[in-house]
């Protein structure tokens, strides 16, 4: 253990850290909760800065530590600021929820900052029993988070639902990882490239096989997305702000990494084979995603079929992994995932103020009238929906179109097309937000709603960095790119 | 390089195009309620529109040479998304001009004829009316595909908002077809301009660009040039709006409130003609050529089909919306004619459009504020109660179905000359809607304002005031100034038409490229 381990383990420690104090404080001094908010969000920035530390002194776009276990990158780096982003959000967010429920409770902040650091270092894993073991850290707080609501039997529901699947893909995840090693003799993704150029044998195949699956249930990619909609329906909204945008996050970028591996290695038939399955992944998810979005009268459940179906156009940037192109396929992909962190953390933000019953269906037509009740945060909603609609000038727009530029360049046209089809069909459900807000007369006053200046706060800097980074993208792109040269 | 905010102070396009946008953040802080509060936001929202015309006005004279032509007004490029190629640029040139002008126009008058008929939240209807200013004029002068593309979509939700907030019964129909028909046909655009700017940045070494420049300097083979196309005209063709992708256009022009179909009709389906002209064809000579004989069908079959059908409505509006598609029709044969004289008259005929159907349905709008019905069967005789009204009336359907010494008249006789020169038989179809335009517009005249007054309900009604004249008679001026002295009017166009119909006449014969080239810059490159 040296003393530059130390250092690319920064954010993380700073996290668990904070999550330990506050757990502590809330034994200790439970009249301090309603200071937890800040305390939690003070630590994400400071584990902002400790990313920033971690990643400053690297020598080289890729450095390796503890015996090669983690990675600190650019695109990790880049990642850490998003995930820390969606976090900070999600913060600032719940205060006013758990008031306005009684839950408040110093649990909460613990296990959201612990389950950052779960997801920081899933990013930053390259030895997949690393990426394992972060894997089942974020996932027992995720599973504990969503639960968070005691008493209301929804939300439990959820939790079970959520925790009953992930346990058997944990466990899918796990015999994957186990017949890859069998079949290359090592769990460390660079060796298992070169391993594996020789051809793949079938129980790796197989291993990849469940490892994508594993991966892609985190990233509620179809078929593996029957968990999300009811999930996003019953836990605490603040918290799904967390959970549609984070593990989406780590997953994508370990998603990356293993169709890396094996097109490093593989050879040409192996390539078109992982491009087909994930090729199929991506349209699957764009079609039902946005088909079942359009059916859905609960604004979370449709949120929720809203993010698979962005999921989908995600899956379009990995189709096509060149060797060659090394780090520059990442660069739309970071977009787009920062994009999707803004707006949907946005538009989950404000679902959590303006419902004030969590136990019973968030019905979109509740929100009928409410953009003249509360201008604020219906204008912040209706430039989120936007945002997700692909339209511009919002960075929902911008992503959208990195993602279909870099698939017109692979030569997947058809795909481009395809996805920008299924975009349209998803404009209509959006669309319809907006029309509730402003089009149509309000029917009911909403009662008991704790709108407190965190979750403005969150709603606002949500919509602003949405239209800021869709007129101004550059900045942030060329950044990126530089981070992500090799 | 220049600051945005010197951008935005000197007379430049970048002041054009986002002091309307900018000067609408104020309308956001404003009480919603009615009353004095609200005739203050009218008075600044009005305000705004002068002061846009006046920049308009100042930019127009600045520029405009003294044989009365009107050069390339270029701005930029200024980096924006520089590892894309991505610039913001800005030009306004010979074929820009007049719609811009028109838009800029419109919108004074759109707001007057709004005054009384938009009832509520006058701060966020003069917010969409001033943010669409600012789509429709990024869309006309953005030099970059990219940039147009932006300001393409950016017009679809002010003008979503107008439709389903101040609409009519059925609006939220209207206002979602509206969106979603745009849409389809402008994310296939997308996909079309993506495909161009790899094309382009293949063999340029890498380098990206998205600038018009570029764009026209590459040569697809035909069967590619012509998905190009395909994407392109679509578009363009769902916005003109042509048969068969016209169907949103009646819902959204009934559906939406006077002032969203005055600024709809006046400007907002120019910008698919302008499309046509500005990009489709220039780009895509081979393809055009290829696609010619079904569009030059299809502009007459919207010629004939949307007279035939405005001469059955029995809904003064719908009978005005149809209208708009045979007169666009109109157009569009002028410009699938590739002649400079047809291309002349079409340019003019989208101002001539702009002016009289805007006109029309500010008269509609106006007889709808004090009966609330736009039904033939409930006038008559109106000529006898509000001769004012009557005379506008006429005035503005006679300049709309062609009338010697009126703005139509010159338009659809360029028109004419122009396609009988180079296609032949479609002038003499066409010349047939030019007599349904003139049955049904005098039908709409005969069931309205002449005829017996039987409907007591018309007996009282008050003639237009003030505000209603000042916003109907701009619009007569021009009708009549273009009318009697349209090489005025003309001459600032002449030269950008004729450098686009001989850009496109070179595409046409150059030798088809086997595979996608990339010509180098010459000396005229724009």
């Amino acid at each position: 253990m040296t003393r530059a381990d130390l250092i690319s383990l920064l954010p993380e420690m700073i996290l668990c850290g904070a999550g330990i104090v506050i757990l502590l404080l809330d034994a200790i001094a439970p009249r301090l909760r309603r200071s937890f908010t800040l305390l939690s969000v003070l630590s994400v920035a400071a584990a902002a800065w400790g990313a920033f530390e971690a990643w400053r002194g690297v020598p080289g776009p890729s450095f390796l530590t503890w015996g090669g276990l983690l990675e600190t990158s650019g695109p990790t780096y880049a990642l850490s600021l998003v995930i820390l982003l969606a976090t900070g959000l999600c913060l600032l967010a719940s205060q006013g929820y758990l008031r306005r429920e009684g839950i408040l409770a110093g649990e909460y902040h613990a296990l959201l900052l612990w389950c950052a650091a779960g997801l920081l270092l899933m990013l930053r894993g390259t030895e997949l029993l690393t990426i394992f073991l972060s894997l089942e850290l974020f996932s027992f707080c995720l599973y504990s988070l969503a639960a968070f609501h005691r008493r209301i039997a929804i939300a439990s529901e959820a939790a079970i639902k959520y925790f009953l699947m992930g346990a058997f893909v944990s466990s899918f995840v796990l015999y994957g990882i186990a017949l890859l090693y069998g079949a290359t003799a090592s769990t460390r993704l660079a060796e298992i490239g070169p391993a594996l150029a020789q051809g793949i044998p079938v129980g790796a195949s197989l291993g990849m096989l469940l490892l994508v699956a594993g991966f892609a249930f985190k990233m509620s990619v179809v078929p593996f997305h029957a968990w999300s909609p009811d999930t996003y329906q019953g836990a605490p909204t603040p918290f799904v702000a967390f959970l549609s945008v984070a593990p989406k996050v780590a997953s994508a970028l370990v998603l990356y990494r293993l169709l890396d591996a094996v097109v490093r290695g593989g050879a040409a038939e192996t390539i078109e084979k992982w491009t087909v399955v994930i090729a199929a992944l991506a349209v699957l998810s764009m079609l039902v995603g946005n088909l079942l979005a359009l059916a859905q009268r609960d604004i979370k459940r449709m949120l929720a079929y809203s993010g698979i179906a962005h999921m989908g156009y995600l899956l379009l940037a990995l189709v096509v992994i060149d060797p060659n192109r090394d780090r520059g396929s990442l660069m739309p992909v970071i977009v787009y995932l920062l994009a999707y962190v803004l707006m949907n953390a946005g538009a989950f933000t404000v679902v959590a103020m303006l419902y004030g019953r969590p136990g019973e269906q968030h019905l979109i037509s509740d929100l009928a009238g409410q953009g003249y009740r509360y201008p604020l945060l219906s204008a912040c909603l209706a430039i989120c929906m936007l945002s997700l609609g692909g339209i511009p000038p919002t960075v929902g727009f911008f992503g959208k179109y990195l993602v279909f530029l870099n698939a017109v360049g692979d030569g997947l046209v058809g795909l481009a097309v395809l996805g920008v089809l299924a975009s349209l069909v998803g404009v209509f459900y959006y669309l319809r937000v907006v029309y509730y807000l402003y089009m149509k007369a309000e029917e009911r006053q909403p009662e008991g709603l704790l709108l407190d200046v965190w979750g403005r706060t969150a709603a606002v800097v949500a919509a602003l960095g949405t239209l800021a980074l869709g007129i101004w993208p550059w900045e942030l792109v060329s950044w990126l790119l530089e981070a992500t040269a090799r | 390089m220049e600051t945005i905010l010197g951008l935005l102070l000197a007379n430049t396009l970048t002041r054009l195009v986002f002091f309307p946008t900018i000067a609408c953040l104020p309308l956001l802080f404003f009480p919603r309620g009615e009353d004095r509060a609200a005739k203050g936001v009218k008075v600044y929202t009005l305000i705004v529109s002068l002061i846009e015309l006046a920049f308009a006005l100042q930019l127009l004279f600045t520029n405009l040479g003294a044989d009365g032509s009107f050069p390339l007004v270029d701005e930029g490029p200024y980096t924006w998304i520089q590892g894309y190629g991505i610039r913001y640029h800005l030009a306004m040139d010979g074929i820009s001009m007049p719609l811009a002008m028109l838009g800029i126009f419109l919108v004074p008058i759109v707001l007057l004829g709004s005054w009384k008929g938009i009832e509520r939240n006058w701060p966020a209807f003069g917010a969409s009316m001033l943010l669409l200013t600012t789509g429709v004029l990024g869309t006309l002068l953005a030099w970059d595909l990219f940039l147009f593309y932006i300001f393409w979509e950016v017009m679809l939700v002010p003008m979503y908002l107008i439709i389903g907030i101040w609409g009519g019964e059925r609006r939220i129909y209207a206002a979602v077809k509206f969106f979603l028909f745009t849409m389809a046909g402008s994310l296939l655009m997308l996909v079309g301009i993506l495909w161009m700017a790899w094309t382009f940045q293949r063999l340029n070494g890498g380098v990206w660009s998205f600038a018009y420049s570029d764009m026209l300097r590459l040569d697809f083979p035909v069967h590619q040039q012509v998905w190009l196309f395909a994407a392109f005209a679509l578009t363009f063709a769902i916005k003109v709006p042509m048969f068969p992708v016209h169907t949103w256009l009646p819902d959204a022009h009934v559906e939406a409130p006077t002032g969203g179909s005055v600024i709809l009709a006046g400007i907002l389906l120019k910008l698919g003609t302008y499309g046509f002209l500005r990009f489709a064809l220039p780009l895509f000579p081979k393809a055009t050529e290829v696609a010619q004989p079904l569009l030059v069908w299809l502009a007459l079959i919207g010629i004939i089909y949307g007279a035939l059908v405005a001469w059955v409505q029995d809904d003064m509006k719908k009978l005005v919306a149809y209208s708009s598609i045979a007169h666009l029709g109109f157009v569009m044969l002028g410009l699938l004619a590739i002649d400079q004289v047809a291309w002349e008259g079409s340019l003019l005929q989208m101002v001539n459009h702009g002016l009289s159907t805007g006109a029309l349905f500010l008269l509609v709008g106006m007889l709808y504020d004090r009966r609330h019905t736009k039904k033939f069967s409930e006038f008559g005789g109106l000529a006898k109660v509000v001769p004012l009204f009557a005379f506008f009336l006429v005035f503005s359907s006679l300049a709309s179905v062609g009338l010697p010494a009126l703005n139509g008249f010159v338009g659809e006789f360029l028109i004419l000359s122009g396609v009988y020169r180079s296609l032949g038989w479609p002038a003499v179809v066409a010349t047939f809607g030019v007599v349904l335009a003139a049955i049904y517009l005098l039908k709409m005249i005969q069931l309205t304002i002449w005829g017996p007054l039987d409907n007591d309900a018309n007996r009282e009604l008050s003639d237009l005031n003030l505000r209603e004249i000042a916003a109907l008679v701009p619009l007569c001026v021009f009708m009549l100034w273009i009318g009697v002295a349209p090489e005025t009017f003309l001459k600032p166009s002449r030269e950008a038409l004729a450098r686009t119909l001989a850009e496109f006449n070179a595409g046409v014969e150059r030798p088809e490229a086997a595979q996608a080239t990339l010509r180098p810059i010459t000396e005229t490159g724009r």
